[in-house]
């Protein structure tokens, strides 16, 4: 009993370690005074943390320091193996595309998952209602034969990531920019090319009947942290997962995000996830948002050059004629 | 031709725990791409389409009936291409190289690109990552 409250004690310190802002820190503002979170952000540095904790770190959020030391050493190796101009005649050439062009972190991840409460960092049990929902065909699927494009994920279909998958790091395309004027907070999302018009105040959400991919998105300021809470999604669409991938949320589901500078270059995020409807519990998401120097978000017209689609679909129809 | 600093991707060999997320590429390489069936293909560029989802590189190949034949290459992310230094200017059209990579599932001209060799002999890699492609074949 008293190791579980001493654990308890301490998974809550760290919780709210996540969002201190180091001493001496004076957040900026903006011209009408409010707190300035302008640029664009990446979260690269978490790229291959895991959503869900590998279950050998147990209730450890963090790495230790020599964990993460050693993460360190292995990101510099990839680094000065990046750095080549051309393969080396040493190089372990292959004929398969494991040596992708991805996008890089800049310094180790601190933490083990990217959930950070239920404790053990997994996510929390899916009610039997969610679990007959049926999720699109992913980039994940080792064995697709889809018979309609209606069969693909939302992401594969280039539509939506849903909120959760714009966000939480992936292999490429992690960039947020975030653009404010009175009375609004914008961020524009690379991959996908999402673009959140967040209104600020009390305004109340749009009504129940109108839903949408990424939801009515309310913020306020707290403090210097921007939240947003988004309610209004459709039901079953995404997933709270890698590129709106896992099983699809539904229509009561709310996220609550908080956005807090704490450092000049560093974002802390957060995300409450509440769907009774999905989940047995609300569970959260956290991680930092970077800016790096010369980072900037591309154009991604993704609809118009995903010839993928067509050619999965044919790849699939060849099949059944063999 | 290059500033392609970094074009050269020997990088996931290094086979950190952390360089293995769930999902990666666009799509599944499976639903696309035929594993066994590797590809090796000598030809001249004649067009880059550098567009999202994934850029792809149109090539001439001449078959040994002479003929010339026109395949289109797959690559990664233009946008993580141009990140790590390799933009839509680094293959002029007429460029000779050799690419390697799988054939698509369909029979059509087709491939996933997996490395583009010039005509000097240096190497880049051009593919995606984790999308179920084979890996150290």
């Amino acid at each position: 009993m008293r190791t579980a409250i001493a654990l308890l004690v301490a998974s809550l310190v760290a919780a709210s370690a996540l969002a201190q802002a180091p001493r001496g820190f004076t957040a900026p503002t903006t011209p009408w005074g409010d707190p300035d979170l302008q640029g664009t952000w990446t979260s690269d540095d978490y790229i291959g943390v895991p959503l869900q904790r590998n279950p050998q770190y147990g209730n450890r959020l963090y790495f230790t320091d020599q964990e993460i030391a050693e993460n360190e050493k292995r990101r510099q190796a990839q680094a000065q193996n990046d750095a080549q101009e051309f393969a080396g005649a040493d190089a372990r050439i292959t004929t398969g595309p494991g040596a992708g062009l991805v996008d890089r972190g800049r310094r180790p991840p601190r933490q083990t998952s990217l959930i950070v409460d239920p404790p053990d960092g997994r996510m929390p049990a899916l009610t039997a209602d969610a679990m007959t929902r049926r999720q699109g065909i992913g980039a994940g699927n080792p064995n697709p034969n889809p018979a309609s494009w209606e069969d693909f994920s939302y992401y594969i279909r280039c539509i939506t990531r849903g909120v959760a998958g714009s966000i939480l790091p992936v292999i490429y395309g992690n960039g947020q920019q975030i653009v404010q004027a009175p009375g609004y907070v914008m961020i524009l999302q690379e991959m996908v090319h999402e673009a959140r018009v967040i209104p600020l105040g009390n305004r109340p959400h749009a009504g129940a009947a109108i839903r949408s991919y990424m939801g009515d998105a309310r913020g306020r300021w707290e403090g210097n942290t921007l939240v947003v809470e988004t309610t209004n999604f459709l039901h079953a669409r995404t997933g709270i997962g890698l590129n709106g991938g896992g099983t699809p949320t539904s229509d009561a589901l709310t996220l609550t995000e908080r956005f807090t500078r704490v450092e000049p270059n560093v974002i802390q995020y957060e995300l409450a996830v509440d769907d009774p409807k999905t989940f047995a519990r609300p569970w959260k998401i956290a991680f930092p948002l970077t800016q790096e120097p010369g980072y900037q978000n591309f154009e991604y017209a993704c609809h118009e050059g995903n010839y993928g689609m067509h050619n999965q679909l044919s790849a699939a129809r060849a099949e059944e004629k063999k | 031709m290059m500033t392609l600093a970094a074009s050269l991707l020997v990088t996931a060999l290094l086979a950190a725990p952390l360089a293995a997320p769930a999902l990666a590429g666009h799509h599944a390489f499976a639903a696309e791409f035929d594993a066994n069936r590797p590809v090796k293909l000598q030809g001249t560029v004649t067009k880059v389409e550098w567009i999202n989802p994934h850029a792809w590189i149109h090539i001439e190949v001449k078959g040994d009936d002479g003929k010339a034949v026109v395949w289109m290459i797959e690559t990664a992310a233009p946008n993580s291409m141009l990140r790590r230094g390799f933009g839509r200017d680094s293959l002029p059209v007429g460029t000779e190289i050799l690419i390697e990579g799988f054939r698509a599932r369909d029979g059509a001209n087709r491939a996933n690109g997996s490395s583009v060799t010039y005509k000097d002999g240096r190497k880049l890699f051009i593919g995606s990552q984790g999308t179920g492609a084979p890996v150290n074949q």
